[in-house]
């Protein structure tokens, strides 16, 4: 029987309200130590990546969110059987535990803005026509041209990221003051000034709800989408995955582990 | 759809826009057909001279705003980038790979188109 | 008014695919399949709405807002 996993939990309680997944079937939580593995059961891979399924998977994992700290698991993650699920979590549990604290009662928000880069460019011509000194003064010839256009254009670009660079640091300077973490990609395209995620801890979301707003009224022309909370799907660091940790490091450290707690479930296997 | 979350904005057109453009290639339908491999390696190939063309035209541009470069030096820096550059123009046209199948996501350095 | 709605939505969608399709806990070994391994179509944010649309109105139900 197909396993399909929607999030590793910190608890190994059952899940007590009744909630439907994919394919209609009945979540449920696999223990494993203190923590657990929320599944359904799936008769077969999904075909197709429809809304329905995303929505699905997703309005799953939210309602994790609502009741436990949650590690978000990729969509369509399946594992063949109980014994080898319990068999995964054996060998991720240092990490997933280390996940887990790090992320109690933490919640990512997402920033997105979109500057007007064709006007920003505008200005910027404006700007070095007037600074006569830098002008590059080059013969005729089709290489020179060539140069002087890719020069032009270089001094354009390398303005253009110094102005996204400081806009950025402002937002960022207010966004942190509230947050963990964060993740921050700048210029994913010429208009998409910043596209960033902040790990923000519960009592302070109002706080930060409050500089996003404040941040609004800076530059008018600026548009702005802000998204949250979610889980922290961002945040998650896998040491496993890397290779910082290996199986038999994991193995002895959960050893220690297991010698002072009784492994919830075993029996069940 | 969800009890707590929200996406919130008031230009959902323009960051929909955005989006999209600035999304990798999602994971697609493994395809073994021959061609699709031929043209595959040459995306790859012509990616790392991409890389390289671009670092070098980058790194000419550092030197002239240095001041580093001769005049003479940079005629002829012009004309072997010019000529790089419709190089792989033609190259492109021939494989039948538009610019943006060619851009490479380079972590913390970003994209390279 | 009904196309303000349909966008939100589409913006939303795009939020969450990025999530759920992209991030989050990666788990790899010889015992899972995952995203890598399924014939797995993402045909664009267009095709995925009119696919769902398709579906609502074969079954004759309310779209779930």
């Amino acid at each position: 029987m197909k396993l399909y996993i929607y999030g590793i939990i910190d608890s190994s309680n059952q899940i007590t309200e009744s909630t439907y997944g994919l394919e209609g079937s009945n979540i449920y939580n696999i223990p494993f130590c203190n923590i657990g593995a929320v599944v359904s059961q799936i008769s077969q891979p999904i075909q197709d990546v429809t809304e329905g399924a995303v929505l699905k998977h997703e309005a799953v994992v939210e309602k994790l969110m609502a009741d436990f700290t949650v590690l978000p698991v990729r969509f369509q993650t399946l594992i063949e059987g109980r014994d080898n699920l319990l068999s995964m979590m054996r060998s991720y549990y240092r990490d997933f535990k280390n996940n887990l604290e790090r992320l109690r009662d933490k919640f990512e928000f997402g920033i997105k803005v979109i500057w007007p880069a064709d006007k920003i460019k505008e200005n910027i011509i404006k700007t070095l026509n007037k600074e006569q000194q830098k002008k590059l003064e080059l013969g005729s010839s089709p290489s020179n041209k060539f140069m002087k256009d890719k020069f032009d254009k270089y001094k354009i670009d390398k303005e253009f990221e110094a102005k996204a660079d400081k806009f950025i640091k402002v937002m960022d300077i207010f966004f942190s003051k509230f947050a963990a973490e964060k993740r921050i990609e700048k210029l994913k395209t010429e208009n998409l000034l910043l596209d960033a995620v902040y790990l923000v801890e519960k009592d302070k979301e109002s706080n930060f709800r409050e500089a996003v707003e404040h941040i609004k009224t800076a530059r008018y022309d600026f548009k702005y989408l802000f998204s949250g909370p979610w889980p922290a799907y961002n945040f998650v660091i896998l040491s496993k995955k890397s290779g910082l940790l290996t199986d038999s490091q994991q193995t002895s450290l959960l050893n220690k582990v297991t010698q002072d707690q009784m492994l919830v479930g075993v029996d069940s296997i | 759809m969800m009890a707590n979350t929200i996406v919130e904005t008031e230009s959902p057109e323009e960051f929909i826009e955005e989006i999209e453009k600035a999304q990798n290639c999602l994971p697609k339908k493994i395809d073994a057909n021959p061609e699709t491999v031929e043209k595959g390696l040459a995306k790859l190939v012509l990616t790392l001279i991409e890389l390289i063309r671009k670092l070098l035209e980058k790194q000419a541009m550092r030197r002239v705003e240095a001041g580093s470069l001769s005049d003479e030096q940079i005629e002829n820096v012009g004309e072997t980038l010019m000529k790089l550059e419709n190089k792989m123009k033609e190259l492109k046209e021939i494989f039948g790979l538009k610019d943006k199948e060619l851009n490479l996501n380079l972590g913390p350095l970003g994209d390279l188109m | 008014m009904n196309n303000v709605i349909a966008k939100s939505k589409d913006v939303t969608l795009l939020e969450i695919l990025d999530r759920v399709l992209d991030k989050g806990v990666v788990i790899a070994g010889d015992m899972v399949i995952s995203v890598a391994d399924v014939d797995l179509i993402y045909l664009g944010l267009k095709v995925l709405l009119s696919s769902v649309e398709t579906m609502e109105r074969l079954r004759g139900s309310a779209f779930p807002s």
